[in-house]
């Protein structure tokens, strides 16, 4: 077994536990480690990439129990793309939080790094209770990061994302009891086995339990109509919160995309891509939706919440195609979109800290003063977003397009997407000129000035989309491997025949 | 039974999503708080009901299932934290917008809109 | 390799320049000139090969998972193009050096200019369809920052927005139209698609393709009905108008056209959707640009007419047409890029370009008179200039056009109408501009002729139109034939390039028109007079209504399906749940498994029977919150005790010590709030809300039924097998948590830390004080810290500690362990703050519950990590190595540490988030602190 699996999980761990130890430290030693932690994380992430990049499964097993008796961490390509996706990003805002929005809270790193923790236990378990005590972990870290920061306009999002998510988690210990229930097992590969041999009345129970988790996994996804907790929650979180926030709803991707091709997949039998068809429609009118939001949208952070559900439903109807291609595709716009959007959340708050009380809200308002910098930052990230080449959002868009076959379901597809795409142009091109060009006389008293790091973390998230472009070979090579590994997921099975430690099989 | 537990479970349930629906917050937790009693019933339950059977080896003939057992001490522990930062939440919204509503309002309109930037913009 | 390199070139070019703006105007546009110079030396070579119908292809892979290739390909049509692009664009870049303020952001306007050049070039060099497209979204969005250059103009910016949109749109309908045509050839190689033909013609998909492709021409090329954006776009300074939207970017739907004229013309579709646009483009922008004062605004309505005129010559179908297009293409690009040139010139001496105001220049400007009259002649078609030539093919084309019956006389007359008109604002533009009178107060007076080298560019392209217009054949013939047999893909038909093709009806029209178009002029007030009757609308503003419509429109309707009432969101999560779930359940029928009921005794009835009862009251009696409360802890108690019964001691405990703190803190909690709910929500809500309560209920009895009484299978018999000699404890249970799935316990205490360290930073910064009594008007107890309570509460402490010790300890073989004993001991704790308040109890416990959260964890980590050393995954518990005699001491050691861990964590965890309750209020501190006093 291969103890790399567990670095992901106990890097940000212990780096946490480090932090709460040293409340009282100076904030720059603390802001040192902190950083420190995120990057070995991202450094461990990258190892992992590699390693599965073999195209194996790697099991770990906890305890040296084997599965399915212990918990097991299981890497796959998508495993590994998650954690790079999540590390890369969460080290960006880390650097950007270290500009400031850190203070006030002496716990922050503590818990953004628990943050990470959670996602990463997330992405890695091969085991569906151990996902719900992920899920939990992220959930109470994101409680806390969304209630950092001064002032009280985040209590009552807040208090919305906790209560509905206190919900969620009932109805996920709900599906996981009925599911055992039946099966009597908790290790997914188990269950893909198990799944596939219920017989006639437990079946039902399954379902209505699959049907279940697709909801929990919905509503962290915010897909419509779960997704009204978000745009409030994350125009009023503190910057790189919201930024590293891009990230939540795609664990709830994720794990839709784990379940059900692992256990709902093709060879589930009588429950073969259950809930796939609920999938699609909703995927669609969630991005209608989204563009409503971001056309309506009153300030920068707002438009940019609503991208992120934006890129829920593009994703979302990509996945829900059931294709290698499609799969793929929607991984490839995955890594453009939650990088993106990130990077655009900071840009907007850099904004706002340029235009007094005007903030980040699309009026009038006296000339920023590092303009053109900004601007640039905007343009890049909003061209990105809405697709237009020669970013990567474009390439993304494409590849989504092209994984349609003829059909119905390519013509709702493309038109959702392309008219889509045309508003969320007039969206970004409105704000953007209001915002940037139709400036009044005087100036703003201090204005916060860009220092190193802020500008060069929210530069670099936005520039990612170029990173892509320049990579988009390898990318869609791995993407495409990732989607075949998924959707044959009958090697996954085979990790249960792990061998423990000291133990011959 | 079976069927007494069932409907225990399932008053449980009909009460905490009831509640959940308020528009307060303590109504809100009790709520939350009730829902989660009747889904560690439930999630407990997945391993079928047994009479004496404690898990612990030696100490009985015919053993329940212990699986479901330690969930449910996982999920109560996790619901306690959970609970208790939803008071706090309720607790904190309360002092940031001088009444409990879930959704921030005043029970008489006197005090400022819970976003704490003005309207009009500066430096014209 | 040259291909890439002449369109990398310019990108280049484009970085560099404004690292040269520094050196002043001319310094950074004679930097910007150098890519377009050795783009055409890089092209000069490949002129052989093309000559003779050849053709030039340089290839790259790039995406194959997308059928993106870095594929250029160099012919006739491309070469032309790529010619007028660096020509043109190298004396744009010499006429903006003069054009430009020196304050103005010069580094910004060139190398955005540079940028577009290399799109440009990018649009008709690419092989490869879809990096086509990225080159063709690119000029939109260059376009874009180019027209809003001054973008402190509220206009500037309005067109620049209508002109991406406009754009932009049609390049997304582009996008699917190349999309459809790829999945029908299965490449999107030029070659091929060309190839494709036939195939693509009669394929189902063909009208959509077609519909979708043209809608992206059309756009990008000004045709009616989106010509609008045009007019608009000329708020950019003159180069721009003179480069973008005249000669270049405009054409580049044209190019489109002519470029898959060989995979999409030749159908009735085509016939009828290409001709017809290009008529009504024709004589509407024609005949606008008669009645428009402002200078630029009559050269852009003319573009518009003109672009009509080309995408009218390609909708006909005929090869000939197709020739006359590709002529008329390098043609107007010569006379209108000059004519934009001298406008920019005019506006720069005169300060305006309200030809009301400019009469009569040629007394102070001659040179440039002579010059702007030569290209205007030519856009009116006046013989001996290049407009006259390819006017003539077009007026000979349009009575070929076999069209049924009387619509035979609609192109010949249209085209007549149009030349009449398009004399007629020649003419305008001549007469009202140098003659006419005297100029009426201009801003800057007198004019003057500008400097010598900002006219150079004017005389070039001028002298230009003359050498087309009298020697055709020896200046653009091969240029166009190659160009032609491009276009037409390899035969091209018969035609002559003279200036005269003897007196034939195509003559008559020319000469219909010109008369005609001197008399309308002639007679213009009257019809100023008849075109002042209509109000003309304003596209700009009827954009800007559509956009702020949309916006409000989409604010509202967000705003009322979001509208951030809890109540709702939670009520469409119940809802979704119940409506997934409710259609498998019903499916499943029968309820009651095989397994049956099991009788049930009279004690669990009664404890069964009172927990709904107390459940349900809880509900109806929700709004006296304190009832709630006591009804809601006995709940949890009967909850504690059926999990006694039905045989789980350890849930049992864990439950009790949880309901214990919980009522504890919801008490603390009820301490500050008010202590009723107000009766809010209406009764049909508190119907919805029963009924979705009632629902959900029923349902998850049932399916609890259904769970029940079906028998099952476990992987449950593995844990009782090995709990003593796996894991070495018979409390299989606490085994599980710390050892079999010691994963998730670990995950729970950190939750539980995290909650507390949320809690802690969430009400560090608040603070809250209690109302005065419980709101109905009984005052709080004075004594805070009751004699009686504190006599009791202290011997309590070390009593709880014992206890608490005991049960870790025997944890791992009998019920309890480190999570039960943490609780039990915290309580113990919280009962010392509550009987003698914070003070008295810091004092005596003076740990920072942080570090005892820290190292709970710590221990956790540390138990599991230790089996890192003997090579064993992670929270291997050493019971393990019972085998090894070694280390077969340390038995239950490691579980024991980990279990110590969680211990610490939950009276760390527990202790901060009640303290920090308990702090809230500043009252209870000042209290405390007068009692330690």
């Amino acid at each position: 077994m291969n103890h790399w699996l567990t670095a992901p999980i106990l890097i940000p761990l212990l780096g946490g536990i480090l932090q709460v130890f040293m409340g009282y430290a100076p904030i720059s030693l603390r802001r040192t480690l902190a950083l420190t932690t995120t990057v070995l994380m991202l450094v461990s992430a990258i190892v992992l990439l590699v390693l599965a990049d073999d195209g194996s499964y790697r099991a770990y097993a906890f305890g040296n129990w084997e599965p399915p008796f212990g918990i097991v961490l299981v890497l796959d390509r998508l495993a590994a793309l998650m954690l790079v996706l999540t590390a890369t990003l969460a080290l960006f805002c880390h650097i950007y939080s270290i500009g400031g929005a850190d203070e006030g809270n002496r716990q922050f790193h503590a818990l953004y790094l628990f943050q990470l923790l959670g996602l990463n236990i997330a992405f890695l378990t091969g085991d569906l209770f151990n996902l719900f005590v992920a899920f939990e972990v992220l959930l109470i870290a994101s409680y806390g990061l969304l209630m950092h920061g001064k002032g009280t306009a985040r209590t009552v999002p807040g208090l919305h994302y906790v209560v509905l998510n206190l919900a969620g988690s009932s109805v996920f210990l709900i599906s996981v009891g009925m599911i055992y229930s039946v099966t009597g097992t908790l290790n997914m590969a188990d269950l893909a086995i198990q799944v596939s041999t219920v017989s006639n009345e437990n079946l039902f129970i399954v379902e209505a339990a699959g049907m279940m988790l697709l909801v929990v996994f919905g509503l962290k996804a915010a897909i419509l109509p779960l997704c009204f907790w978000l745009p409030k929650a994350y125009a009023n979180a503190t910057a790189p919160v919201a930024a590293l926030f891009a990230v939540m709803t795609k664990v709830g991707i994720y794990a839709i995309l784990r379940v059900y091709t692992l256990i709902f997949g093709d060879q589930a039998g009588e429950l073969a891509g259950l809930g796939m068809d609920w999938l699609f429609p909703l995927a669609l009118i969630t991005l209608a939706m989204g563009v409503i939001g971001a056309l309506g949208a009153d300030n920068l952070k707002t438009l940019v919440a609503w991208q992120v559900i934006i890129s829920v439903g593009t994703l979302l109807a990509a996945m829900s195609l059931g294709s290698e291609a499609g799969t793929s595709a929607a991984l490839f716009y995955l890594l453009n979109t939650t990088w993106v959007v990130g990077g655009l959340f900071l840009v907007a708050d850099l904004i706002s800290r340029q235009r007094g009380t005007a903030r980040d809200r699309i009026v009038t308002a006296p000339r920023m003063h590092n303009r053109t910098f900004l601007s640039a930052l905007f343009l890049i990230g909003a061209v990105a977003a809405a697709g237009l080449p020669p970013l990567s959002g474009f390439f993304a868009k494409l590849l989504i397009l092209q994984a349609a076959t003829p059909g119905t379901q390519m013509a709702w597809l493309w038109s959702v997407v392309l008219t889509g795409g045309f508003f969320t142009l007039i969206a970004y091109s409105r704000a953007g000129s209001i915002v940037f060009w139709r400036t009044v006389d005087g100036h703003v008293e201090n204005p916060g000035n860009l220092s190193g790091t802020v500008s060069v973390s929210a530069g670099a998230l936005v520039a990612l989309s170029i990173v892509i472009v320049v990579l988009a070979g390898p990318i869609t090579r791995y993407t495409d491997a990732t989607a075949a590994q998924l959707h044959n997921s009958s090697d996954y099975i085979e990790i249960l025949q792990t061998p423990m430690v000291g133990r011959e099989e | 039974m079976e069927l007494a537990f069932a409907l225990a479970i399932g008053a449980l349930t009909t009460s905490g999503v009831y509640l959940l629906l308020r528009a307060r917050t303590f109504p809100v937790v009790i709520g939350l708080t009730l829902l989660s009693y009747g889904v560690n019933l439930f999630l407990f339950s997945s391993g079928r009901l047994a009479t004496g059977g404690q898990p612990i080896i030696g100490s009985t003939s015919q053993y329940s299932d212990p699986l479901p057992q330690a969930l449910v001490l996982t999920a109560i522990v996790i619901g306690f934290a959970m609970t208790a930062f939803v008071v706090v939440l309720a607790l904190r919204n309360l002092a940031d917008n001088e009444d409990d509503h879930v959704d921030g309002y005043q029970s008489e309109p006197k005090s400022k809109p819970n976003t704490e930037e003005e309207t009009e913009v500066s430096g014209k | 390799m040259s291909l890439p390199l002449v369109v990398l070139l310019p990108f280049l070019g484009a970085l560099a320049a404004p690292l040269f703006a520094q050196g002043g105007r001319t310094a950074i546009a004679i930097a910007s000139s150098v890519p377009a110079i050795i783009a055409l030396a890089a092209l000069y070579p490949h002129w052989p090969t093309l000559a003779d119908g050849g053709v030039v292809l340089h290839s790259y892979e790039w995406l194959p998972a997308l059928g993106i290739s870095f594929s250029f390909r160099l012919d006739g049509l491309s070469l032309l193009f790529a010619l007028l692009i660096l020509v043109i664009g190298l004396l744009i870049i010499l006429y903006a050096r003069y054009y430009l303020k020196a304050k103005e952001n010069v580094g910004k306007f060139y190398s955005l200019l540079l940028c577009f050049m290399g799109s440009m070039l990018g649009i008709v060099l690419s092989s490869n369809l879809l990096l086509m497209l990225v080159f063709w979204e690119l000029t939109s969005l260059t376009s874009f920052l180019l027209i809003s250059f001054w973008n402190h103009k509220q206009d500037a910016r309005r067109g620049a927005r209508m002109a991406l949109a406009v754009t932009g749109g049609g390049g997304l309908a582009l996008m699917a139209g190349i999309l459809i045509i790829g999945n029908i050839v299965g490449s999107f190689e030029l070659d091929d698609v060309l190839a494709a033909g036939d195939l693509i013609k009669n394929h189902s998909l063909y009208p959509i393709a077609l519909t979708l492709v043209l809608l992206g021409a059309f756009t990008k090329s000004a045709q009616f009905p989106f010509h609008f954006w045009l007019p608009h776009a000329m708020q950019a300074p003159t180069p721009v108008s003179a480069y973008l939207h005249s000669a270049t970017m405009v054409k580049a739907g044209i190019f489109l056209m002519a470029r898959l004229y060989p995979a999409l013309a030749g159908t009735e579709q085509w016939f009828y959707m290409v001709s017809f646009t290009g008529m009504a483009t024709l004589l509407i922008g024609a005949y606008v640009a008669m009645f428009k004062h402002d200078l630029k605004g009559l050269l852009a309505h003319s573009t518009v007419s003109h672009l009509g005129l080309i995408t009218l010559l390609f909708g006909m179908g005929t090869k000939l047409a197709a020739v006359a297009a590709v002529f008329h293409v390098i043609n107007h690009a010569t006379f209108k890029a000059s004519l934009f040139m001298a406008a920019g010139i005019i506006d720069h001496e005169t300060g305006t370009r309200d030809m009301r105001r400019i009469n009569g220049l040629w007394r102070y400007m001659p040179h440039t008179a002579t010059l702007a009259m030569v290209a205007a002649a030519s856009m009116a078609g006046v013989p001996l200039l290049n407009g006259f030539l390819s006017k003539e093919m077009f007026f000979a084309e349009s009575l070929q056009l076999n069209l049924p019956g009387f619509w035979a006389w609609l192109p010949p007359l249209v085209a007549t109408l149009a030349g009449i008109f398009a004399v007629a604002y020649s003419a305008r533009f001549i007469h009202d501009v140098f003659f006419n009178g005297k100029p009426v107060d201009l801003p800057i007076f007198p004019p003057h002729e500008p400097p010598r080298y900002m006219k150079i560019p004017v005389e070039i392209l001028v002298f230009a139109c003359i050498m087309v217009g009298v020697f055709p054949a020896i200046s653009v013939g091969p240029l166009l034939y190659s160009a032609a047999a491009a276009t037409l893909g390899g035969e091209v038909p018969e035609y002559h390039l003279t200036i005269v093709h003897g007196f034939n009806l195509p003559l008559v029209m020319s000469f219909a028109a010109f008369f005609g178009g001197l008399l309308m002029y002639s007679q213009r007030q009257r019809f100023f007079d008849f075109h002042a009757r209509f109000r003309e609308i304003d596209e700009k503003a009827v954009f800007e209504a559509v956009i702020s419509w949309l916006a409000t429109t989409a604010n509202r309707l967000t705003s009322s399906i979001e509208n951030g009432s809890l109540q709702r969101y939670a009520a469409l999560l119940v809802i979704s749940v119940l409506a997934v779930a409710i259609v498998p359940m019903t499916s499943l029928g029968v309820f009651v498994g095989e397994n049956g009921l099991s009788p049930i005794d009279w004690p669990t009835l009664t404890g069964i029977a009172l927990l709904i009862l107390c459940a349900l009251a809880t509900a109806v009696m929700h709004r006296e919150r304190f009832y709630a409360l006591i009804l809601l802890s006995v709940v949890g108690l009967l909850v504690s005790l059926g999990f006694a019964r039905f045989s789980a001691p350890d849930l049992a405990m864990t439950q009790l010590s949880v309901e214990v703190v919980t009522i504890v803190l919801l008490m603390l909690a009820l301490f500050y709030m008010p202590s009723w709910t107000p009766m809010e929500s209406s009764t049909s809500r508190r119907i919805r809300d029963s009924v979705i309560a009632l629902v959900a209920g029923t349902g998850m009895s049932l399916i609890t039924l259904a769970m029940l009484t079906r028998p099952f299978t476990s992987i449950s018999e593995y844990f009782l097998d090995n709990s003593k000699p796996g894991g070495g404890g018979t409390n299989v249970v606490n085994v599980i948590l710390v050892d079999f799935r010691g994963f998730d316990t670990l995950g729970e205490i950190t939750v539980l830390a995290i909650a507390a360290l949320g809690i802690y930073a969430m009400l560090k910064n608040s603070a809250l004080t209690p109302p005065p009594g419980d709101g109905k008007g009984h005052a709080w107890n004075r004594d805070a810290y009751p004699l009686m309570l504190r006599q009791i509460a202290r011997p309590m402490l070390p009593l709880a500690l014992m206890v608490s010790a005991y049960i870790f300890l025997r944890g791992h073989n009998m019920p309890g362990g480190g999570f039960i004993a943490g609780l039990i001991t915290a309580v113990a704790l919280i009962l010392q703050y509550i009987a003698s308040g914070m003070i008295w109890t810091q004092y005596r416990v003076p740990f920072r519950y942080h570090n005892v959260i820290g190292l709970g964890l710590l221990f956790a980590v540390i138990a599991g990590a230790a089996s890192y050393a003997f090579g064993y995954p992670f929270l291997t518990s050493t019971f393990d190595y019972i085998k090894w005699p070694v280390v077969g001491k340390f038995e239950v050691a490691s579980a024991l540490v980990f279990d110590l861990g969680v211990y610490l964590t939950v009276i760390g965890a527990t202790l901060l988030a009640l303290v920090s309750i308990g702090r809230l209020s500043p009252h209870s501190a000042i209290k405390s602190l007068k009692e330690s006093a």
